[in-house]
């Protein structure tokens, strides 16, 4: 076997000449894209929901990479599960921001993996905006809020109740969580404000299911509407079937119920008033325009945009924007450029200027016999009021 | 009158979902912790019955088929081997309740679903308007109850099984096979538990963790209350009419405490709970 010596012989230089002439002559490779990231709910209570809302952000995504990108630059994904909770956010987060490096994150989230979730943001020094409507109050140097408030959407239901129903006294009930019970204590002001009566508040924890005790009480109190402030899923179905088979037939505004969840809940849900700041059949050509591409993006793998959904659309949009009126991937610039510009989405032009939050249209509606909302008052530009006075 | 029947209807319900887990109990003396994914399956078991467009009462034997199926399966293959395991067998039922959930998530997602009631509305009755479903639960629920009764006093297999619940090695002994009644309670407990979901799903929903909330009540129940179906009922009543006049008179958050508290203090007072009432 003919031993060779040496190591820098012809072989190596020959080889080492193709790889050089390789490298020069391939193609420029692009820029890298800019890569958003998303933590949801793969798995957990808002596993029903995510799906639309990733699909949500890859219809935005395709959009601008269409138009050319951001910068120059391409738009990427990387979703990651929060497991719908605050354990679960803290290692999506983790992994997104200091091992996938992505330069921003938007997502909708519950409060739990919100609040779990910041301290890793402020560390992170990466914008974050949050698309789902929540309790309110929530401050973060890096975050932006393009979502309702209690303040946009309790307003629309008592005022509406109050004027047209001319209801007086109030019946509360809640799922005893930070949303549940951060509504109803919001509500409960709005009513008093406004001159009405608190008839009673009560709570279940969330994985209760007998709402017995707390429907005999409804019954007892003589109160003229309820409202109610339930997590999203069993306890909205449970509460309201037994609503229904104890008879109960007062005027019934759901703060927690989406407008799938309402639909699936058939004859039981009929005349249940919810308020959002999105249906599916807001009549503006935007909407039609936003729900048709929809269609056509996903086919009959669509999953129906909702009010959680839509937000996360407009927040990449707003993201887009921002990045290009910064002129640069600063992080700083972007968060300042995030509070000046306007997104023309399906809700309507949304601006988040509002101390990091945002003016609204809400729409009050009411599901019908067939099971479809319809949108009974729209008010427009409502005002999250001060949210966060120490931030601009 | 409304607070009666909130105690009455409320204990009744909580005898169904415990009556399953009760015998099992009793018969191989270990507690089944998959009591909660048997009672989901009934519920599920109830929902197809509903999107098969069948007369929601079917709901009823389809459920009880299959938690009894179910039980049949995990007792061939989880529970013999470990029979003389009592400890591990109940960590394994713990396991399979947790097994049984992400399957069926896997199948049918984890939406919350609807189940059709039997019946729908409020009826007038004693002055005040009740949901009607609940109070037929009353007659259901103790007509399963005393046909179980029937079994366990009146047939040859009952008189076998109450001879393993009293001693099982003195039953062997004399020639009783064992096995045969431990498959025979089991899945008799995991049809009961599948039956219990059928009934609670017209008043709750249906999703992967429907049953998980039921487990722990049941649980304390049966602890509570010896091995007799009978001192089972009274402890219902006694428990559950606490969690309703608690929940009524406090806050519901208080009331999902009642039972658990209490079944510790009756425990500690006198330890064979409602046994020998």
């Amino acid at each position: 076997m003919h031993i060779n010596r040496k190591f820098w012989n012809r072989k190596f230089w020959l080889a080492a000449a193709m790889t050089m002439g390789a490298g020069l002559a391939a193609p420029v490779f692009a820029a890298e894209p800019i890569k958003i990231g998303i933590a949801v709910g793969l798995s957990g209570p808002n596993s029903v929901v995510a799906p639309s809302v990733v699909q949500a952000a890859e219809l935005a995504v395709a959009e601008i990479n269409a138009a050319g990108g951001v910068l120059g630059r391409l738009l990427e994904l990387e979703v990651a599960d929060d497991a719908s909770g605050a354990a679960g956010a803290q290692k999506a987060f983790d992994s997104l921001l200091f091992q996938k490096k992505v330069d921003s994150i938007i997502t909708m989230e519950t409060s739990a993996a919100r609040n779990a979730a910041l301290p890793i943001v402020t560390r992170g020094k990466k914008p974050y905006i949050y698309t789902s409507f929540y309790e309110g109050r929530s401050c973060n140097k890096y975050m932006y809020v393009n979502a309702w408030v209690p303040e946009q959407q309790v307003a629309s239901v008592v005022d509406f109740f109050a004027k047209n129903l001319k209801t007086k006294s109030y019946f509360l009930i809640g799922s005893d969580y930070a949303f549940g019970r951060g509504m109803l204590e919001f509500t409960r002001k709005y009513i008093e404000q406004n001159g009405g009566k608190v008839a009673g508040e009560e709570y279940l924890p969330m994985d209760g299911s007998d709402w017995t005790p707390i429907i005999s009480k409804l019954k007892a109190s003589g109160a003229d509407a309820l409202i109610t402030s339930t997590a999203g899923g069993a306890p909205n179905v449970t509460l309201t079937k037994q609503l229904r088979a104890a008879g109960v037939k007062l005027p019934f505004g759901n703060l927690g119920v989406d407008e799938g969840t309402a639909k699936s809940m058939g004859s039981d849900a009929e005349g249940v008033y919810l308020a959002a700041s999105y249906f599916t059949n807001i009549d503006t050509p935007r909407n039609k325009l936003f729900l048709a591409d929809m269609q056509k993006k996903f086919g009959a793998d669509l999953k129906t945009p909702n009010d959680l959904s839509v937000p996360e659309y407009d927040a990449v949009w707003a993201y887009k924007l921002a990045v290009e009126k910064a002129g640069s991937m600063d992080t700083d610039k972007i968060l300042t450029a995030l509070g000046q510009v306007t997104v023309d989405g399906p809700r309507g032009m949304i601006k988040m200027d509002s101390q990091r939050h945002a003016a609204l249209n809400m729409y009050l509606g009411q599901v019908q016999a067939d099971g479809g909302v319809k949108i009974l008052e729209a008010f427009k530009a409502v005002s999250p009021g001060a949210q966060c006075p120490n931030l601009m | 009158m409304t607070l009666l029947l909130d105690i009455l209807t409320t204990s009744i319900i909580l005898y169904g979902v415990a009556a399953g887990l009760l015998i099992i109990f009793g018969v191989m003396k270990i507690i089944n912790f998959a009591h909660g994914a048997l009672l989901t399956v009934g519920g599920y078991a109830a929902l197809l019955v509903t999107t098969w467009g069948l007369n929601p009462w079917w709901a009823l034997p389809c459920a009880f088929l299959s938690g009894a199926l179910c039980g049949m399966v995990i007792e061939r293959l989880v529970m013999r081997p470990l029979y003389s395991r009592p400890l591990d067998a109940i960590l394994a039922t713990w396991g399979l309740g947790i097994v049984i959930g992400q399957c069926i998530t896997l199948v049918v997602g984890r939406g919350v679903q609807f189940v059709n009631s039997p019946v729908t509305g409020a009826v007038n009755i004693f002055g005040t308007s009740y949901s009607e479903y609940r109070l037929l639960l009353v007659p259901v629920v103790l007509g399963v109850v005393a046909a179980l009764a029937w079994l366990l006093n009146g047939t040859r297999l009952g008189l076998l099984t109450r001879a393993v619940i009293m001693n099982e090695e003195l039953a062997r002994s004399l020639g009783i096979n064992s096995a045969l009644v431990r498959f025979a309670t089991f899945s008799a407990g995991a049809g009961l538990a599948g039956l219990a979901g059928a009934l609670i799903t017209p008043l709750s929903s249906v999703d992967p963790n429907m049953g998980v909330p039921w487990l722990v009540s049941a649980f304390m129940l049966v602890m509570v209350s010896g091995v007799s179906l009978f001192s089972l009922g009274v402890a219902c009543l006694v428990l559950g009419g606490a969690q309703v006049i608690v929940s009524t008179w406090g806050n519901s958050i208080l009331g999902g405490l009642t039972i658990v508290v209490l079944a510790a203090i009756v425990l500690r007072l006198r330890p064979e709970g409602f046994s020998r009432v």
